[in-house]
């Protein structure tokens, strides 16, 4: 007969169990390993200089792309890809929410006219659009306002107006809007039927409810996606260097093909893009914070919040006003009355 | 006395299915109509053809002795413009099974919405009375909260609320409380029962045969797309005449 279990003995006093955790040797070889060589990946990339002609350098030209990162042509070459990303974005969203809604029209006509410009702008590639928006001006030498096929009230030469810079922002644009109009259809199928008719039930209009109701659900699904389109369009604006545009990457093109700098002057360009596309991914956490209110029971903290209630509840840091003050005067969402009312 | 809502055949058909079949019933203002029968036997889409959420396929439906989805000029009927729908909805109140708040409004801005956007009240005006509103539903203290952070039977009173801020001449209630928790329907009858002590207009789709007993002034079974029977709510449910009204009642009594 087995001796009787001295449950006392297991447990003797109810206090915060202390036992001796499990070794786990191999986290720290592989750690180990890791750290190794993730600074051999610094020393080579950042550090170690090699023998070039008569000069020690670092093997991508840091010093090169120290000198050139902020120098007055890259910069006006950023500023371009800027503007054409923020333009093209623009004619991009603007025209993917009307061809979302032609596609969600009644009209017959309105929902062909829509596909057939979706299908082809998602048909051809970027850059033999930009290239045709560029020459436009030789098949129609001239335009005109005035009644189909009758008189003109005012004429223009594309020649004139369609500078390279315009033709890069209409062919990003239009080729955006192509995408974005599936992306705001996604959105808005994405809304629950349900919503429709309780503002439908209570006298809205169609253009009330989408505007009130539909798209401000559809953001949620509609945001996500379209980070990824802003962020493929800063870099798609490279594409303009085809008709001569001095955005970022055709100015250090430029620069590299005098200096023959070639790598540290793709790495000035990389970093920018990469600097520009972390600004957006925040931007972008923001935006979903704004239209994800409501959403969820409470909105998480941003990572400024936490670190503020972590400073806050330092012991070191004598609270000036109590927490949840300070957290309601950062969190403007969660306050009564929202933004939109 | 012109009634608030008369169906003479109505009749509405999805592709194949035959949904009504000749409804025939009439609701005199102030009354409460409370319409019972299993489901599929057409009685939300009836009440959806009241405000024209679902258009009518034959027979005629009035509502305040206007037609529903038509004016009438000559011997002709023509279909009315968006506007006059929407005009004509917004004087009708719904409120549904699944309560539909706008979830990106707080409780506060899914009431005042319809009031400012289509009756252009000002914002002062529609504030004082969706608080007013809010504290009769007894959610005076959610006006802050966001439909997810409310129950169930909280939402729903909240959209009796967003319903009632637009002085709806009519309620139409659709399995208002098929959704919700057992213990939280109570709290949304009440309501309802005040709104019909208050004198509205009321038609109701429930399995609450209690709330049929004890607010209802006219009771319908309907079943197969037809008014099988319909009567005072005491007597129906005591005593009814119809086989198909008897089977039904033995199943939810």
């Amino acid at each position: 007969m087995a001796a009787p279990v001295d449950y006392q003995r297991a447990a003797p006093d109810s206090g915060p169990i202390k036992a001796i955790p499990v070794r786990h040797p191999w986290r720290w070889v592989s750690a180990a390993v890791l750290l190794v060589l993730v600074a051999m990946f610094i020393n080579g990339f950042f550090i170690a200089k090699i023998k070039r002609g008569n000069s020690l350098e670092t093997r991508f030209g840091w010093g090169v792309v120290g000198e050139y990162f902020t120098s007055g042509v890259v910069l006006k070459g950023l500023l371009m890809t800027i503007e054409l990303t923020v333009l093209g974005m623009v004619i991009g969203i603007v025209g993917g929410v009307i061809l979302a809604v032609m596609r969600l029209s009644a009209n017959p006509i309105a929902r062909w006219v829509a596909w057939v410009y979706i299908w082809f702008f998602r048909g051809t590639p970027l850059l033999v659009q930009i290239l045709f928006w560029y020459v436009v001006g030789y098949a129609f030498p001239r335009l005109s306002l005035g009644i189909p096929f009758g008189p003109d009230f005012f004429s223009f030469s594309p020649n004139d107006v369609i500078t390279p810079f315009i033709a890069g922002m209409i062919g990003l644009g239009l080729n955006e809007a192509a995408y974005m109009a599936e992306i705001v259809r996604a959105g808005i199928l994405s809304v629950d039927e349900g919503q429709f008719e309780a503002a439908q039930s209570l006298g809205m209009s169609r253009l009330l409810t989408m505007r009130r109701v539909v798209l401000p659900q559809a953001m949620r699904v509609i945001i996500p996606p379209t980070g990824n389109e802003l962020i493929s369009m800063l870099k798609n604006t490279s594409l303009v260097s085809v008709i001569a545009m001095s955005d970022l990457l055709y100015t250090v093109q430029l620069i590299y093909a005098a200096t023959y700098q070639t790598v540290p002057m793709l790495l000035v360009a990389s970093l920018w893009y990469i600097i520009v596309t972390t600004v957006l991914t925040v931007g972008q956490y923001y935006v979903e914070r704004f239209f994800g209110r409501g959403s969820s029971r409470q909105q998480p903290l941003t990572p400024l919040q936490r670190l503020r209630k972590m400073v806050a509840s330092h012991p070191d840091v004598p609270p000036k006003e109590t927490l949840d003050e300070m957290l309601r005067s950062q969190a403007p969402f969660r306050r009564g009355g929202g933004a939109l009312a | 006395m012109i009634p608030m809502v008369q169906a003479q055949g109505v009749h509405k058909s999805f592709g194949a299915v035959q949904v009504l079949r000749g409804i025939d019933l009439e609701v005199q203002p102030g009354e409460v109509m409370v319409i019972i029968g299993p489901s599929g036997s057409g009685k939300s889409t009836f009440l959806r053809c009241i405000n024209h959420l679902e258009k009518v396929d034959a027979g005629q439906l009035s509502v305040d002795g206007e037609l529903v989805g038509y004016r009438r000029h000559g011997d002709k009927l023509y279909e009315l413009r968006d506007r006059e729908v929407c005009r004509k909805r917004s004087e009708i109140g719904m409120v549904f099974q699944h309560f539909n708040l706008f979830p990106n409004m707080t409780a506060l801005e899914n009431v005042i919405e319809a009031p400012m956007r289509v009756r252009r009240v000002s914002k002062a005006d529609a504030v004082a009375k969706a608080h007013r509103l809010l504290d009769q539903v007894g959610l005076a203290e959610k006006a802050g909260s966001y439909p997810r952070q409310l129950s169930g039977g909280q939402q729903q009173r909240v959209a009796i609320a967003r319903a009632l801020a637009m002085e709806p001449k009519l309620m139409l209630f659709d399995e208002p409380t098929s959704a919700l928790d057992p213990e939280l329907v109570g709290d949304v009858l009440d309501v309802m029962k005040q709104l019909a002590q208050e004198g509205m207009t009321m038609m109701v789709v429930t399995h609450e045969i209690g709330f049929a007993r004890e607010v209802g002034d006219k009771l319908v079974f309907m079943d197969g797309g037809v008014v099988v029977e319909a009567g005072r709510p005491r007597d129906v449910i005591t005593n009814p005449q119809h086989p198909r009204t008897q089977d039904f009642l033995s199943k939810v009594l």
